[in-house]
């Protein structure tokens, strides 16, 4: 923990700072130099290569290039800082043209799906580690399987003997036990569909013979176990799905980029 | 340690493969094969083991051996060799990544099919790439006129050599730009205002820049005038000025016009004031006495007389109208030279006109009697003609008093056969006018200069200012004499075009930079 503020506080700083540089030779140039927004678009073009690289940085990691940690400190805060170069590239101004704001969008987009992943980076494996241990996503499948078996086997199996059980199975059990269910409700932390269906158990419990209240009690233990893995699916998903945004728009970010600057350079200087 | 490391608490025999494109379709059955897909995302399920062909020595044929991890099936190889356990194909599944990197595929390519789709279409890409509008002078109808004839693209291309061609020109421009694309040296080393080729697209209509003084250095047309911003081109600031203005360097060249920064800040005091200038009109004018007097007497509609009787905003409320004689001063000045006849009034304008008027006096007075009594016509313009007689003596002493009479009050003023000290109706043309002898007979009235503009390199609009009166800015009241320039100093201006007031108070409120706007139209 302390070595993460540590961190925090050291990219903050180096944010902050680099900041308050950009905004100074703004202040100090944009007026004296007259191909200012040129280089503030180099700079910035610059930036978002760097930003772009971490990916690539994943994939080559048979070379020295650093350690990953360091590269998503690197990404998390070099971001922040491009957002800012971002502003002073457009002069704090909105763009007017249609292909300025489609490539304005893209990047408010990108920007936004990081800053979007960096919280759900944050606070979503803190939740996890609250319920039901460590959950591997590509095993969930396999587990979600197993425990449709197991209550398959109890409600509806040769063994069973219940009616009520198996209705009950039948009706309510086999569709929740099948398929990952209620994923919106988890990402808010909603347990209300499970309180409703451990309260269904417990009414017939209440109603039900011994084998009947035992059969249930492995039931709602199931299903309390499905709830939990459905619980890691949703948020394990949300910490994959922001990807699906962040990574293609940042390529379609860099071919509009690519575009901007033969337009800029071509409608400027190539008109000489 | 000679031997192998021991390996990591890897569950091989599960491996979930979740960095790899494909993963078994049986995996959610809990049951993912070993192998699992290929690359393709096939399924590359034989069966559940690969036997084994062992032979003891002296045996020829040999036995197949299963080799089915966790124990050997019953049933066992089949006499072929193969497993007798196939395991059914699946239907691989797409990781999250393969997905991703799907949809990231289709991204690159949707954009770049975007591009190439816009780009490629004539009428498509100017307003694809226009990155904002262009103001109403490059792109209303009257430019399109303009454009017309001088021969010129009305599109991109009018002003950027590359708007006349597609994304291979626009490449082939942008590569060939100067500073180069990658040339950030040159970038950083520009010149700021330098003229480019945009400003030979500007002259291709307006006339060569034409600046406000002939050693002005070269400015680009650009760098005030910012296009892409607008309707409305953005109105130029102070800072455009002060690249000159507020270069010691650059100003050392002009000899009249210091360093400026800013009005507020230390633009000099008019030159009026500041070298006392004097209105050279010889047109005698009291303001004061005009405004105050308790002897002038109220306007026919019994209003007392104000600035605005005299000074009329042109239709366009910027001005004044010149101040005429017939409009203005005739209402209480008429002219009258005999009291009792006063259908008769001197002529205003001419000095020959007077001299005429009063030389067929006789005409004009038998003429009056006329219209009023033709058969006693002749008897009245005798009884008239003798009463000047007497007064004046001849023609040529009444002539002399319209002319030369200073007199308000008293006999002296009197023209007419008005007795007693009454204010005179007609003092003489000297009153008012600078009157010289001349040789010739007639007297020479100097005409009365008084300029439209009175600071020409200036622009005001009095109907901007129209909510504060005329006093704020001229202090007429006070004015008696007429070398005074009743103009306001920059200290009124500045009260309100300043930080401090809250009003517009850049160079270009007051100032324009070029001396006339000419434009080319070659046909």
């Amino acid at each position: 923990m302390i070595r993460f503020r540590r961190q925090f506080i050291i990219g903050m700083l180096a944010l902050v700072a680099a900041t308050i540089g950009v905004l100074w030779l703004h202040c100090k140039f944009h007026r004296l130099l007259p191909d200012y927004s040129f280089l503030t678009g180099w700079g910035l073009f610059a930036s978002m290569l760097v930003l772009t690289f971490y990916n690539a940085r994943k994939k080559l990691s048979f070379l020295p290039l650093g350690n990953s940690e360091l590269w998503l400190q690197i990404h998390i805060y070099l971001g922040f800082f491009t957002v800012v170069l971002f502003a002073v590239h457009l002069n704090f101004r909105l763009p007017q043209g249609w292909f300025d704001w489609i490539l304005a969008t893209l990047f408010a987009l990108v920007s936004a799906s990081g800053v979007v992943g960096l919280f759900l980076s944050r606070f979503l494996p803190r939740r996890l580690a609250t319920r039901g241990g460590e959950v591997l996503f590509e095993k969930i499948p396999a587990l979600r399987h197993a425990l449709r078996d197991e209550a398959e086997e109890l409600s509806v199996g040769p063994d069973a003997k219940s009616p009520v059980v198996g209705e009950f199975y039948t009706r309510r059990l086999a569709s929740f036990l099948s398929a990952p269910q209620n994923t919106w409700r988890h990402l808010v932390e909603s347990r209300r569909f499970l309180n409703a269906l451990l309260a269904e158990v417990e009414d017939l419990r209440r109603t039900g013979s011994e084998s009947e209240r035992t059969a249930l009690d492995k039931l709602a233990v199931l299903i309390r176990q499905k709830d939990t893995l459905d619980y890691h699916r949703a948020l394990q998903l949300a910490l994959k799905i922001w990807l699906f945004v962040h990574i293609p728009l940042t390529y379609g970010l860099l071919i509009f980029t690519a575009a901007h600057i033969v337009f800029v350079f071509g409608f400027s200087g190539g008109a000489r | 340690m000679n031997g192998p490391l021991p390996g990591p608490d890897f569950d091989a025999q599960n491996y979930a493969r979740p960095n790899q494109n494909w993963t078994c379709g049986h995996a959610c059955e809990g049951a993912p094969c070993r192998l699992g897909p290929d690359d393709k995302g096939r399924c590359r399920a034989t069966a559940e083991c690969k036997p084994l062909l062992e032979t003891k020595p002296g045996e020829t044929k040999g036995r197949w051996r299963c080799t089915r991890p966790g124990g050997a099936c019953e049933a066992g190889p089949l006499p072929d060799g193969s497993c007798c356990r196939p395991i059914s194909k699946c239907s691989p599944r797409p990781t999250l990544r393969l997905i991703r990197g799907r949809l990231t595929l289709a991204t690159v390519v949707f954009s770049v099919a975007t591009l190439l789709i816009v780009l490629g279409h004539g009428a498509w890409r100017n307003r694809f790439i226009n990155p904002g509008p262009v103001s109403l002078a490059h792109s209303g109808a009257a430019f399109a006129a303009l454009a017309l004839t001088n021969h010129l693209n009305q599109n991109c291309g009018a002003c950027h050599a590359a708007g006349n061609s597609g994304p291979n020109g626009m490449l082939h421009a942008s590569l060939h730009a100067n500073p180069g694309i990658f040339d950030i040296k040159g970038l950083v080393l520009a010149k700021t205002a330098e003229p480019n080729a945009i400003d030979e697209a500007c002259e291709k209509c307006h006339v060569a820049k034409n600046f406000h003084q002939a050693n002005a250095a070269p400015i680009s047309c650009s760098f005030c005038h910012a296009e892409h911003h607008g309707k409305v081109m953005a109105s130029t600031t102070d800072l455009n000025c002060d690249f000159c203005h507020a270069d010691s360097a650059k100003m050392a060249v002009s000899r009249s016009t210091p360093v400026i920064h800013h009005f507020a800040e230390d633009h000099p005091e008019f030159r009026f004031i500041s070298e006392k200038m004097c209105d050279a009109d010889t047109l005698k004018f009291n303001h004061a006495l005009h405004l105050t007097g308790t002897t002038i007497p109220k306007l026919p509609g019994g209003e007392k007389l104000d600035c605005a009787f005299c000074h009329r905003p042109d239709s366009a409320g910027a001005f004044m109208r010149p101040v005429q004689f017939e409009q203005h001063c005739r209402v209480c000045h008429s002219l009258q030279f005999d009291p009792e006849t006063p259908q008769l009034m001197l002529p205003h304008g001419s000095a020959e006109f007077v001299s005429a008027y009063l030389r067929s006096l006789p005409k004009q007075y038998l003429d009056l009697g006329a219209k009023e009594d033709p058969a006693t016509a002749n008897a009245f313009a005798e009884r008239k003609l003798a009463g000047l007689r007497s007064q004046f003596g001849s023609g040529e002493q009444l002539e002399r008093r319209v002319f030369f009479s200073t007199a308000t009050y008293g006999p002296q003023a009197q023209i007419g056969s008005l007795s007693g000290n009454t204010r005179a109706i007609f003092p003489g043309c000297v009153y008012c006018h600078e009157v010289k002898e001349s040789p010739t007979g007639t007297p020479q009235i100097t005409k009365p200069l008084i300029p439209e503009r009175w600071l020409s390199h200036a622009k005001f609009n009095h109907a901007k200012h129209a909510n504060i009166s005329c006093e704020q800015c001229h202090d007429a009241v006070h004015s008696r004499e007429t070398v005074d320039i009743i103009l306001p100093a920059k200290e009124t201006c500045e009260a309100c075009h300043s930080p401090r007031g809250g009003v517009a108070n850049s160079c270009a409120e007051c100032h324009t930079f070029h001396n006339t706007r000419e434009v080319r139209n070659v046909q």
